[in-house]
């Protein structure tokens, strides 16, 4: 920034070489009174020259920053001036009277020094109520605490009232600056909504805004709440007449505002009636309280809900010690706090505590009891839910052997320690995966099904069987022929050809019956040209057929043949009957 | 020939009585004729039962002798070094509830309520109605502060049967479910007088394979981790640097629901979900 000034400071000494000779250096304050929280603004002019290098002032208590640079030009009677301002705002630390010493600068090669300045900060003061009523006071700050004494622990609303006049066009830039609430827990200050008003207050009238200020005290003894300090920029109408846009533009002041203080007497509770289970709730509130499930068994959780909701500091409400509850493992409780206000003084505050009964004695949850403090009538008040029935249970078969041996001396004392080891190792197993993760203990599952199906199946097969009877004489016939060509080998081996044809006839009989379907002491050489079924047949078919059928009637009067030309036959039938199997109707 | 025969059973009469005595040794087979097919067999089935029932006999041996020096430690008042003997035992890779009861023992003793609850778990895993193991279970648990995670009772009325009785159960009733029907199928006379106990078997089948199916569950989803630290905290990611949720204390059990390298995401009894380090915890199946 120096840099820039520099070189404009430079740039203007370029521009105006003539203007040397006439050079000045004036500081200068727009105000010489404040008070604390305002700021003025100091003024460094260079005229008829360029300053080599601002000088930046410097007192303790004072935060003086650079604001902006400006520059004027002017021409009187044919002359022309240059002017270089820098300005720079000055913001008072504290109260008390400060002085900004001589300023010296370079400008245009001249040396030149300013007159030292005097600044007083006055400490912002809460106007009177004569200057109140009159109507002189564009704004003006109120704080009202409704009671003069209060409990510590007590919550507490404080109004804070910004009153602005009426011909106050707007304003902005409000700031509490100071709120000294020794001997109080604040909350967040913030305006009530809806609440604004136009009110008459001596001669004029003001807009009163109201904010509010959540206390909850936390000493005892006198307390001062304020004063509170406050900045704020309002906008009056301008009073340059010559303006034309002053109507539209009206006219910026910064205000200090302050309040009174108050004092306030912080009473200790009362330590007479105090319940012993106070744990130092303040306020007006309500309890209910709900515990489930009721049938459980030893060691099982069971849920008590507990909900204080009313008004007070419910930020500090802690679930008080339940002396009932000795046959009880407790938990640490969770908490939620619900409020339905802005500074969180009114809601309910639940406490979820998980507790299990320590044995089946217990048949209920005792009663639950809640004290608290009311400010309004000074007294304790304790509330009481009624007893909660229980059904208990013993853990199973898990009976402790400690708990059973000392259920002659005291049956309500939980176990106290472990039972012992085992002395036993018992049967050691690999530790291996579960079985129905085994692929052969899954497979072998399927072997049941497998049997039921090859069961389903035969019983199928066995019915179809039953309810055919052609199906059954075509079984019956292979079996026949099966056990007949080994007899037929046999009768040929033995060179038997007397019963070799006999029996080659009868399985010619059975096989040609049941192909054709009658019976088989019905088939003779005839059927062979006199069934429809072998008429279709190949002619080489139906001449094997002849000729077995005449072997077996030579065969009674022939002489006997040998077993090479019984095998030969044999050969032949086993040849004809394949063929007999292919002929189809 | 017959010098070859006598010689082979003076052979057998040896390993006979040494088998009496305790020992076990490959049965010997006088080679009196060539090696066949089906003496090849009964030669390598022989010397595989006997490699089996030696390796187990003597590693049973071993292990007895290793559980009564981990219960004199316990006897003696040195859990923490009794704790590290039972763990020993277990790392072979066998074990047997008594064993993970002693271990759960010695660790509690020990003041590691984590290790003791995840020994006496492991030890539920294979003997869920031993009333002793319960109870003991059942103390550490209600040492273990803060809240921990608690078992519905769905879990608790299957965790009555082990994983494998349940299948063995299931199994039993489903092969008595298909004997019937094939019989039925066999002697279709008797199908009649086989109706009610079809009927019984099918029914038995649905529900005990129904209660296998949520042991299942439970065992293969529903893992926990039991927190072995003295306290720890859970993350919002599986990282160090992730911001903490909320803290455990150990003992504390905390519902498995992701895993991602050394991390598990764990969710508590209030539904706070977070990351814990695996060297924290123990992961272990559900009941």
């Amino acid at each position: 920034m120096r840099l820039t000034l520099k070189t404009l400071a430079m740039l203007l000494a370029a521009l105006l070489p003539g203007a040397a000779w006439a050079a000045s250096f004036t500081a200068s304050l727009d105000r010489d009174a404040l008070t604390l929280g305002e700021s003025a603004t100091l003024s460094l002019a260079f005229e008829g020259g360029s300053p080599g290098r601002v000088p930046a002032p410097s007192v303790p208590g004072l935060q003086i920053a650079q604001a902006g640079t400006s520059q004027n030009m002017s021409w009187i009677n044919g002359a022309m001036s240059a002017t270089v301002t820098v300005s720079f705002s000055v913001t008072p630390q504290r109260a008390g009277e400060f002085t900004i010493p001589a300023l010296t600068a370079d400008v245009g090669g001249q040396q030149l020094s300013t007159a030292p300045l005097k600044l007083i900060v006055s400490r912002a003061s809460a106007p009177s109520a004569a200057a109140v009523n009159s109507g002189s006071e564009v704004a003006f700050l109120k704080l009202n605490f409704p009671k003069q004494k209060v409990y510590a622990g007590e919550a507490i609303v404080a109004r804070l009232e910004l009153y602005l006049r009426d011909d106050v066009q707007n304003f902005g830039n409000f700031q509490i600056t100071s709120s000294p609430t020794d001997g109080f827990s604040a909350g967040k200050t913030a305006e009530l909504q809806n609440q604004r008003r136009r009110v008459q207050v001596g001669n004029r009238v003001y807009t009163e805004i109201p904010l509010a200020v959540p206390l909850t005290a936390v000493k005892t003894g006198a307390l001062a709440l304020g004063p509170f300090t406050a900045s704020a920029v309002v906008v009056l109408p301008s009073q340059n007449q010559n303006d034309p846009f002053a109507a539209f533009r009206g006219e910026q002041k910064q205000v200090t505002l302050a309040t009174e203080t108050l004092n306030i007497e912080s009473l200790p509770l009362p330590e007479q009636n105090r319940p012993a289970n106070f744990t130092g709730a303040v306020g007006q509130f309500d309890f209910a309280a709900s515990a489930g499930p009721t049938a459980v068994t030893v060691g099982d959780p069971i849920t008590v809900r507990v909900q204080v909701s009313g008004r007070g500091a419910l930020d500090a409400i802690t679930l008080p010690v339940q002396d009932a509850w000795q046959n009880f493992k407790t938990y640490p409780p969770t908490t939620k706090l619900e409020t339905t206000d802005q500074f969180g003084f009114q809601g309910t505050k639940t406490f979820e505590q998980i507790i299990s009964p320590l044995n089946n004695d217990v048949h209920e949850l005792p009663a639950l009891t809640f004290s608290f403090f009311n400010p309004e009538d000074a007294r304790y008040h304790t509330l009481t839910q009624p007893a909660v029935p229980l059904t208990v249970k013993a853990a199973g078969a898990t009976v402790l052997p400690q708990m059973a041996a000392s259920k002659t001396t005291n049956e309500e004392k939980p176990a106290q320690d472990i039972l012992p080891i085992k002395e036993n190792l018992g049967t050691l197993a690999p530790a291996t995966e579960p079985l129905v993760t085994r692929p052969l203990f899954l497979v072998t599952q399927t072997v049941p099904v497998l049997a039921f199906l090859a069961a389903f199946v035969w019983r199928k097969r066995a019915d179809n069987l039953a309810n055919n009877p052609r199906l059954r004489r075509q079984r019956a016939v292979a079996a026949l022929l099966a056990s007949g060509k080994d007899d037929l080998k046999k009768y040929a081996a033995e060179n038997k050809p007397d019963e070799f044809f006999a029996t080659l006839f009868r399985l010619l009989q059975e096989q040609l019956g049941e192909r054709l379907n009658c019976p088989a002491s019905a088939i003779t050489e005839d059927v062979v040209d006199g069934h429809a079924l072998l008429r279709n047949a190949p002619a080489t078919l139906r001449t094997a057929l002849h000729e077995q059928f005449q072997l077996c009637n030579q065969a009674r009067y022939a002489p006997v043949r040998g077993s090479s030309e019984l095998d030969s036959v044999a050969a032949q039938f086993e040849k004809l009957i394949s063929q007999l199997r292919e002929v189809r109707a | 020939m017959m010098a070859n025969l006598m010689a082979g059973g003076e052979q057998r009469r040896r390993a006979a009585a040494l088998q009496d005595a305790g020992a076990f040794v490959v049965a010997p087979f006088v080679r009196e004729a060539s090696w066949t097919a089906p003496a090849l067999w009964r030669f390598c089935l022989a010397l595989g039962l006997s490699l089996f029932v030696f390796t187990q006999t003597g590693f049973a041996a071993d292990a007895s002798a290793d559980f009564a020096a981990a219960n004199k430690l316990y006897a003696e008042g040195k859990f923490a070094e009794a704790a590290t003997a039972y763990e020993k035992i277990i790392a072979t890779g066998t074990q047997s509830p008594a064993l993970l009861f002693n271990a759960g023992n010695a660790e509690c003793k020990a003041g590691h309520l984590g290790q003791a609850i995840a020994a006496y778990r492991q030890a539920e895993l294979l003997a869920p109605r031993d009333a002793e193991l319960r109870a003991n279970l059942a103390f550490v648990r209600n040492q273990v502060q803060g809240a921990t995670l608690r078992e519905s009772r769905w879990q608790n009325w299957v965790g009555s049967l082990t994983l494998n009785e349940g299948a063995l159960l299931t199994a039993a009733f489903f092969w008595a479910m298909f004997a019937l029907l094939a019989a039925r199928q066999i002697r279709p006379a008797l199908a009649p007088k086989l109706q009610s106990a079809t009927r019984l078997a099918v029914v038995l089948t649905i529900l005990s394979g129904a209660v296998l199916a949520l042991q299942a569950a439970n065992h293969f989803d529903s893992s926990v981790a039991v927190v072995t630290s003295a306290e720890t905290t859970a993350r919002s990611g599986p990282f160090d640097e992730a911001q903490s949720v909320f803290s455990a204390r150990d003992g504390a059990e905390l519902k498995v629901l992701d895993r991602h390298d050394d991390w598990v995401q764990v969710a508590n009894n209030a539904g706070k979900i977070g990351w814990l380090s695996r060297k924290q915890v123990a992961v272990l199946p559900g009941a």
